[in-house]
């Protein structure tokens, strides 16, 4: 079950829940592996030679393919107002912004905003469930792992990959740079991250929720119900209390 | 495809250290504001007295990397309840040591997050850092600020301060909606609880860290 209750409130997850940690720290590991074998050292590769207009007309693109999704996501989410601003970002970027290299739409004023399936569910007050790490993708939970499964389905371009060799070509491509563009993107901060960290796999796990709760409030500040209750067992009010004993 | 979730939170471990410092001079926060609290200095001012202090002593290029260390630590001090901050990021394990070895640990954690981030003032060329508005949610007072670079959106950062004997001490501190204090207190309960619940074995990787 995704959750014992649904609301009208935006789901924040407030503490850590890993039943299937031994697994995950296992999966974990194998990812770091991988990612240290293929993904890193692409994106190394990626980082020293390509110049940076490259790299902006690289992240605009990734952006792009992504924009139909937004779109139906905030849709779903009943914003018809941002459904219709990513979805004009979609037009006027394939567009004028020579498919999705250049992003126009923000020059315009439209800045760019990602929904996905699982900010969706969130929206309705579904919590993330169990924290999954997931093969090759990396952090994920159950909630957010199903959003990926629907956003999947219903992302325009795995329709069109199923008909046309050119959708899929683009599909591979698009997803190909995407996973090189992330990893370009996070290099410097993962690296100092994994030097400075005690316990990787947790302050990951920590950092992921902290993010997507973010995501969900749509970066707004978070509700004062919502701040006092950082932790189900210890929070600031806590601290203070045992401070002064 | 997930991945790009962490690429922000990895990026505000990083401007933490740089968020510290920076020029504090371009907005300041309305004066009304600042009376209604009544109290002699407002949490914004705080701040911005911090980032005026840490910009002069630690920015300074020809400083060696234990001298910056220090200053970072002596910073702490003055502009962090550390106290309140070491139960926070212990959790309910707090309880499991002496008030004798919560200090130790709060040497520890500073000289950990000296480490790990007061380096990064060594490569201030720029940046901006600018002091916004005051929030009052429950007992705490919320400071918005921004970290503005030259190449790159800038870094929203929140300092959460309350006080303490008439005046403000932070106690954590945001960067683009994720905690500090949250992701250490999740790491370092993670550590001790994959060690039977036993702080020593944090204190024991902490020090292998920090060679204290």
């Amino acid at each position: 079950m995704l959750t014992a209750c649904a609301s009208t409130e935006p789901a924040q997850d407030t503490s850590d829940y890993d039943p299937l940690e031994p697994v995950n720290r296992v999966v974990h590991g194998v990812n770091g592996a991988v990612d240290f074998m293929v993904l890193y050292p692409a994106a190394m590769w990626y980082r020293d030679i390509a110049p940076q207009p490259v790299k902006t007309s690289v992240a605009s693109f990734v952006r792009n393919i992504n924009e139909p999704l937004n779109s139906f996501n905030a849709l779903l989410q009943g914003d018809p107002d941002q459904a219709a601003a990513s979805f004009q970002r979609f037009i006027m970027n394939s567009t004028i912004g020579l498919l999705g290299f250049n992003d126009v739409a923000t020059d315009f004023g439209i800045p760019y905003r990602r929904e996905d399936f699982g900010q969706t569910l969130a929206h309705y007050g579904i919590g993330g469930g169990p924290y999954i790490v997931l093969p090759l993708i990396g952090p994920s939970n159950l909630r957010d792992t199903t959003g990926i499964a629907v956003d999947y389905v219903a992302n325009p371009l795995t329709w069109g990959a199923e008909n046309s060799d050119t959708a899929e070509a683009l599909y591979w491509g698009s997803l190909g740079l995407t996973a090189l563009h992330t990893r370009y993107a996070t290099i410097n901060q993962l690296n100092e991250l994994q030097k400075s960290s005690i316990d990787y796999y947790a302050a990951l796990r920590s950092l992921y929720r902290q993010q997507r709760n973010t995501l969900i409030r749509n970066g707004a500040p978070a509700p004062a119900s919502a701040v006092e209750d950082e932790s189900a067992s210890f929070d600031f009010d806590d601290a203070v209390e045992a401070a002064s004993q | 495809m997930a991945n790009n979730k962490i690429a922000i939170p990895a990026a505000a471990m990083i401007a933490i250290a740089a968020a510290w410092s920076g020029h504090a001079s371009a907005t300041s926060l309305s004066s009304d504001v600042v009376a209604e609290v009544a109290v002699e200095t407002s949490a914004a001012d705080v701040i911005k007295t911090m980032a005026d202090q840490a910009m002069v002593e630690l920015t300074d290029h020809t400083l060696a990397d234990d001298v910056r260390r220090e200053k970072f630590v002596s910073l702490m001090d003055r502009y962090f309840e550390m106290d309140v901050v070491s139960r926070f990021v212990l959790g309910r394990y707090w309880r499991t040591i002496s008030n004798q070895e919560i200090e130790e640990f709060s040497v520890l954690l500073q000289n950990y997050l000296a480490l790990n981030y007061a380096n990064q003032f060594k490569e201030f060329n720029g940046e901006q850092f600018v002091v916004g508005d005051e929030t009052q949610k429950n007992k705490d007072t919320f400071v918005d600020s921004q970290f503005v670079r030259p190449d790159g959106p800038p870094i929203n950062i929140v300092w959460r301060m309350r006080m303490f004997d008439d005046s403000y001490k932070i106690i954590d501190v945001s960067i683009e909606g994720l905690s500090m204090g949250i992701t250490q207190r999740d790491e370092f309960t993670s550590v001790i609880q994959q060690n039977n619940d036993d702080v020593g074995a944090l204190t024991a990787a902490l020090k292998a860290k920090t060679g204290l």
